[in-house]
């Protein structure tokens, strides 16, 4: 055991050192650059241990989010004291569990909606399922409406031979690109909406979602209709008319219960009604009752929904589980990382800064970093730099309101960077991980890590991004 | 109501072979077959955080599960009995309804088949899920206990569970129904014996005069019950309890030496069910005999 713990101990004393002989107030100024040691080492875990040991990865992430969330907080803790609490306190309470909150009741109700009947595979079907995911994707979040239509999606074409590059395009629309219409619909605008973006400000992206989804759905009609008439040959005889079921929607009442979510994240980001301090750290009081709708509008899908239509559903806590796990580690890793981001060029990451100086510049690093990184961190983290750059030292919400007035191409670009990117990979969004997993374990064989960026997302989603640069950041 | 074809989904734990074996029996009252069922946890799988599916992980289950599976099929079918294997990936408690409802099965066998800690009861979270929504009756199977009785821990093995069965019945159409069940284990049978419980609810409500007449009617029911067990060839023997229905029932069980508890089950509401549960599935979790349970 002493061999294990005597080097982390070893290695940790100059971390230590160095934050306690500092110590000033505003941490950014004064934290080291390799205080962000921890984050890269938690978002390169998520890289890189699925690819190099999955099983090893599958049982033990949860260690592996905790050591690195120790390896940061304990020094951090040490050096900064009252301060480094805060910060801690303020991630945890401010963004981490309305983050988790939100994702998890989005990922109950969603879960609570059964899509069930006969549908065939034609080309237009598919094209059509694809485009009311995409749609549903903004208002029931990527994960919500993945898991919603990916086994109807799946069962329509089990007659199909070539169903892999159905299943990317999937990937690609309603796990990824659909979701940049709303806080909602993914985790790094729910980030912003958090930390004081407008809801309906990212409807701004609906031109370059529109571009995006309108690419994307052509190339696939295409393919599939190329591919529908090549295997018609061998196609297998049509299901019998008496097996036919009709397409019906169980669990409908689910969809109140979205209302309810969409209904109580607008109020908190539309109410004002004072604050409320929680172990030191104020929040708004519409956050704190907005957090408790959600909480119950999951409570009430639980509660009226059927067991039944969950299991059908293959409703399981675990992807939801993972995600909270791995997030907190996330969240406490990062904090470094933005506060440096914040302090600008008074801060170790100012060559950063510097570097990126172009909404272009935001989309493609923003972009690529979410691509291999999680998007939600990596938006946060360019959030922070955007305004470090264009406004240091003002408070975040002040900087967040000039930014939106004064420079909101940057936003745009950080948004659709963070969110469109996050297709490149399996690893750029949560979403796509579980709809991989579900895909295979159906019999669809899926290609590798490298097989899905060579074959598919580099050659298509690259010539898109290429696009809406040269549309909208140029 | 005869049992033809039996679910046996396993963790392979300790005594489960034990336990299948002990069900061998079955045979004489007319089993065909017996379908091996094993649920790959889909969390040991799927949804590898920013993974995937372990594919090569679910085949290895697949193949160390046949292996077992066979080892297993090699004893059924030593005994005169076909079995089938089927191992699917998903979450034990939806699986084993729905593959039981799409074999047709006539029994499904649940429930841990060692527990020896005195931790609980002898149901465990999924085994209750199961008994409390299955169609289809239903044995939690207790191969190997170990429990409290008289301030002294007792160690039982459950394997000769058919031999004196104890009917627990509050007249419903359920119980009608395992009544009918029981008496098609005839040949399995040496003594059966039926008892109903005048519950504490009953008693406290009514006057001496209506309890007496209650009394008269239950002893008439369940000689009633008795007769219909005797002219199916089947040596039968009424008990009338009155207090605590779960505690009479496990009071009865032990009296006559019973080797098994077998009760119709009625669905409750949601509500009820959340939190009381009906008498026949906390029977199920507080006896330390096998129980039957027929919906």
């Amino acid at each position: 055991m002493k061999t294990i713990i005597l080097p982390v101990v070893f290695l940790l004393m100059p971390f230590s050192t160095a934050f306690a002989s500092e110590g000033a107030p505003n941490i950014g100024e004064t934290l080291p650059l390799y205080s962000v040691i921890p984050f890269a080492g938690m978002l390169l875990s998520i890289a890189l241990f699925p690819l190099l040991a999955p099983k090893f990865w599958h049982h033990h992430f949860g260690k592996v989010s905790a050591f690195w969330a120790i390896v940061i907080t304990i020094p951090l803790l040490i050096a900064y004291k009252g301060a480094a609490l805060y910060e801690v306190l303020h991630i945890v309470l401010a963004d981490y569990i309305p983050f988790i909150i939100l994702l998890g009741s989005l990922y109950t109700v969603s879960g609570g909606i059964l899509l069930k009947g006969t549908i065939k595979g034609t080309p237009i079907v598919n094209t059509i399922m694809l485009a009311i995911g995409t749609a549903l994707a903004s208002w029931m979040g990527t994960t919500g409406a993945a898991m919603l239509l990916i086994r109807p999606f799946l069962r329509a074409n089990a007659n199909r031979k070539n169903r892999s590059f159905m299943v990317v395009f999937f990937i690609f629309l309603v796990a990824n690109i659909g979701g940049s219409l709303t806080p909602l619909g993914d985790p790094p605008l729910f980030l912003g909406f958090l930390r004081g973006v407008p809801f309906f400000w990212t409807f701004n992206l609906l031109p370059h979602m529109l571009v995006a989804a309108g690419i994307l759905l052509i190339m696939y009609f295409i393919l599939d209709t190329y591919f529908y008439k090549k295997e018609a040959v061998s196609a297998p005889a049509p299901a019998n008319q008496s097996t036919k079921e009709p397409i019906r929607l169980e669990g409908s009442l689910n969809f109140l219960f979205l209302l309810g979510i969409i209904g109580a994240v607008l109020m908190s980001g539309m109410a004002h009604w004072g604050e409320v301090s929680i172990l030191g750290v104020h929040r708004g009081l519409q956050d704190v009752v907005r957090d408790g709708l959600l909480i119950l509008m999951a409570a009430l899908s639980m509660f009226f929904t059927q067991t039944r239509v969950r299991e059908d559903n293959a409703f399981t806590w675990f992807p939801i589980q993972e995600v909270a796990i791995l997030f907190i580690g996330i969240f406490l890793t990062m904090i470094p990382c933005l506060k440096i981001l914040q302090a600008g060029a008074k801060g170790e990451l100012a060559f950063i800064i510097s570097a990126v100086r172009e909404p272009v510049h935001y989309f493609w690093i923003t972009g690529l970093l979410s691509a291999f990184l999680d998007n939600a961190p990596t938006y946060l983290t360019f959030l922070s730099t955007a305004m470090g750059g264009l406004y240091t030292g003002a408070p975040e919400s002040e900087a967040i309101a000039l930014l939106i007035k004064e420079n909101p191409l940057y936003l745009m670009a950080i948004s659709a960077g963070a969110v469109f990117f996050g297709a490149v990979t399996y690893i750029g969004n949560a979403p796509n991980f579980m709809v991989r997993s579900i895909a295979e374990e159906a019999g669809t064989p899926m290609p590798s890590f490298f097989g899905y960026m060579i074959k598919f997302s580099l050659p298509i989603l690259i010539l898109v991004f290429i696009i809406i640069t040269l549309i909208f950041f140029r | 109501m005869k049992i033809e074809r039996l679910l046996f989904p396993t963790k392979f734990g300790e005594v489960d072979l034990n336990s299948l074996e002990s069900l061998s029996v079955l045979k004489d009252a007319g089993l065909k077959e017996v379908i091996l069922f094993y649920v790959i946890p889909r969390e040991e799988v799927g949804f590898v955080p920013y993974g995937g599916y372990l594919k090569q992980e679910e085949e290895r289950i697949r193949e160390e599960v046949r292996i077992r599976f066979e080892d297993w099929q090699k004893s059924l079918s030593a005994k005169g009995i076909n079995s089938r294997i089927i191992i699917e990936v998903g979450e034990p408690v939806p699986n084993i309804l729905k593959i039981a409802e799409k074999e047709k099965v006539n029994l499904i066998v649940v429930g841990k088949k060692k527990k020896v800690a005195h931790d609980g009861p002898f149901v465990g979270s999924n085994t209750l899920q199961i008994i409390t929504r299955s169609k289809i009756p239903t044995l939690v199977s207790k191969y190997l206990v170990q429990f409290e009785h008289e301030g002294e821990s007792v160690t039982r093995t459950n394997d000769a569970i058919f031999k004196r069965p104890l009917l627990a019945t509050d007249w419903s159409e359920p119980s009608e129904r395992a009544l009918e069940l029981l008496i098609s284990l005839n040949g399995l049978i040496e003594k059966a014996f039926v008892c109903h419980v005048i519950g504490v609810k009953i008693s406290k409500s009514i006057d001496k005069t209506e309890l007496h007449r209650i009394e008269k009617e239950s002893k008439e029911r369940l000689e009633k019950y008795c007769e219909r067990l005797k002219f199916a060839g089947i040596a039968a023997e009424p008990h009338l309890g009155a207090g605590r229905t779960i505690m009479e029932i496990i009071r009865i069980s032990r009296d006559v030496k019973a080797s098994m508890i077998i009760m119709g089950t009625t669905g409750k509401d949601r509500l009820h069910d959340f939190f009381l549960g009906s008498v026949s599935h906390r029977a199920a979790g507080m006896s330390e005999l096998p129980t039957l349970l027929v919906p």
